[in-house]
């Protein structure tokens, strides 16, 4: 292996190159890297993206509750309640996602911190693999999901707020903001659903590195009594 | 059978831990396949809004995108479920990988607890001689995983091939309502059971975490100390079990609106509230797993903190 100086600033652990010949990815350090700003976020964010996915459902299911028992000849809250409902409700889901995405970074954070912890605890150099592919895969699709899914949301409030049945146009209007929005909703849970699998698939990654590493450690730091 | 009951089993002793896995590429290969089925299904829904008019053809298209669409949603579910077997595996290499190393890495003089409950950073621990049973809710999870992604994905395929009925009925029939109730409870029906599937496989990670733990201190003869479980878990089995329930009653409840089919207007007040309610019960469901997954993230913490008690004092 082979290191060299790469990164001394003052406020970050200072880390170095790692060569290694098994095709991981590593930075080397004295002391554990601790989490990233994608963790820390996922540490901080994921009780408040929790707590609005319970409002969302709250309260696209009282409204529904609300347009079940409206009566069919009220034409204009019938279309309104029906864009606010699949809007709350997605709300609701756009928080649910966003939180098992945060909770995923949070894990990836415990391997992150604590295999630099033990590394160090036992005198070895500590090795941190570089996020991998997968995890900045599993960002990107969580960012582009949250925005697709925050489009449909606001066409279906957008499209509650338009329509005011004064012409027969407006039907036609509603019913094509509502397929229009099924779909971006559709397009932004599918892509949040994609960046879990490659935020999972990092978790393996991270333990395969960690127990061949936790071996290398063993092998040079280890005792026989 | 057996090929079945092998998913996401222990390796056996001397399967090469640094070989890459299989469950990450199968999974990761079924996710990109969903995804471009959902996009299909997106492009349908887009040009149904282009081409709505007063002839209602636009809801054939919507028929087939609403069906092609949740099941893609299941095939990346599928997919999640692949790579969590992929993880189970994997944390019986690293119980392998820190069993072998602790034995040459742990440290001296450390005072070893006394058996009973201790309070931790991470909440209260039992301290035992001999490693913890697994909790009922492991067994269970252990159980049900296969079966339940089993019954997921027949549901979604019924649904994806009732979803096609559908959208050969003419719109505003009484034809047309019953395939449009079947498709949506079979489906959701489906999501419910496949959702369940992963929640019961990341019971199944936990229930790994428990037994690994134990079996690594044992291993070097240390009282074992295990993490009581937290009320993160007890919720997450609470939310769980109450989404899976919605999620059937919600496919019940699609079945009794079929009897209300020739009648629009008692047909349409029901798709009110149902939507939403079999939305709600996948967003149980969601909710358990987010609360499975902090239960996870807390469990590790508390392991990696004992790995280097152990290092330090080897107690």
């Amino acid at each position: 292996m082979t290191t060299t100086a790469l990164h001394t600033a003052p406020t970050k652990t200072p880390t170095t190159a790692v060569t290694r010949s098994d095709g991981f990815n590593v930075v080397g350090s004295d002391t554990s890297l601790g989490y990233n700003l994608p963790q820390r976020m996922g540490r901080k964010l994921w009780l408040p993206m929790f707590a609005m996915a319970l409002m969302g459902w709250t309260a696209g299911f009282t409204l529904a509750i609300i347009e079940a028992g409206t009566d069919r000849a009220e034409v204009n809250d019938l279309q309104t309640l029906g864009h606010l409902v699949p809007g709350f409700m997605f709300v609701g889901f756009l928080g649910v996602f966003a939180a098992i995405t945060f909770a995923v970074a949070r894990i990836l954070g415990e391997f992150r911190t604590g295999g630099g912890e033990v590394q160090a605890t036992a005198g070895g150099q500590v090795q941190t693999l570089k996020m991998p592919a997968t995890a900045k895969a599993m960002l990107g699709f969580m960012i582009m999901g949250m925005m697709v899914m925050a489009a449909g949301v606001a066409t279906n409030f957008v499209a509650a707020g338009a329509f005011d049945g004064t012409n027969p146009a407006d039907l036609i209007d509603s019913a094509q903001a509502g397929a229009a929005a099924s779909g971006l909703r559709r397009l932004g849970v599918v892509t949040y659903l994609t960046g879990i699998a490659f935020g999972l698939a990092t978790i393996i990654d991270v333990l395969r590195f960690q127990a061949t590493r936790i071996r290398e450690v063993a092998a040079s730091h280890g005792h026989t009594h | 059978m057996a090929a079945i009951t092998q998913l996401a089993a222990r390796p056996p002793s001397g399967a090469d831990p640094n070989a890459r896995s299989r469950y990450r590429t199968v999974g990761l290969g079924l996710a990109l396949v969903g995804m471009m089925g959902a996009v299909v299904s997106v492009i349908g829904n887009f040009a149904a809004a282009g081409n709505i008019d007063a002839t209602d053809s636009y809801r054939e298209t919507l028929a087939w995108t609403f069906g092609l669409s949740i099941f893609s949603f299941g095939v990346v579910k599928l997919a999640i479920a692949v790579i969590l077997m992929g993880i189970v595996v994997r944390l019986w290499f690293r119980v392998d990988a820190i069993k072998g190393s602790l034995a040459t890495l742990h440290g001296h003089g450390g005072t070893r607890a006394a058996t009973g409950t201790l309070k931790t950073d991470w909440g209260a621990a039992t301290v035992t001689d001999a490693p913890p049973k697994l909790l009922p809710i492991h067994r269970l999870a252990r159980l049900m995983w296969r079966p339940m992604l089993a019954m997921g994905a027949i549901g979604l395929t019924t649904g994806l091939i009732s979803s096609w009925v559908w959208a050969d009925k003419t719109p505003g029939t009484e034809s047309f309502r019953q395939a449009a109730a079947f498709t949506q409870g079979v489906e959701f029906l489906g999501e419910a059971l496949l959702l369940s599937g992963i929640a019961f496989l990341l019971g199944t990670i936990l229930a790994g975490l428990r037994e690994g733990g134990g079996e690594v201190q044992s291993s070097l003869g240390l009282p074992v100390t295990t993490l009581k479980m937290p009320a993160t878990a007890k919720a997450f089995v609470g939310l769980m079990m109450m989404g899976m329930m919605a999620g059937i009653a919600q496919f019940v409840l699609y079945l009794v609106q079929i009897g209300n089919a020739d009648d629009p207007a008692s047909f349409a007040a029901w798709g009110n509230w149902l939507g939403p309610f079999r939305e709600l019960a996948l967003g149980l469901i969601l909710a358990g797993v987010v609360l499975a997954l902090v239960a996870i993230a807390n469990v590790l913490a508390f392991q990696f903190d004992r790995i280097k008690s152990i290092v330090r004092t080897g107690a």
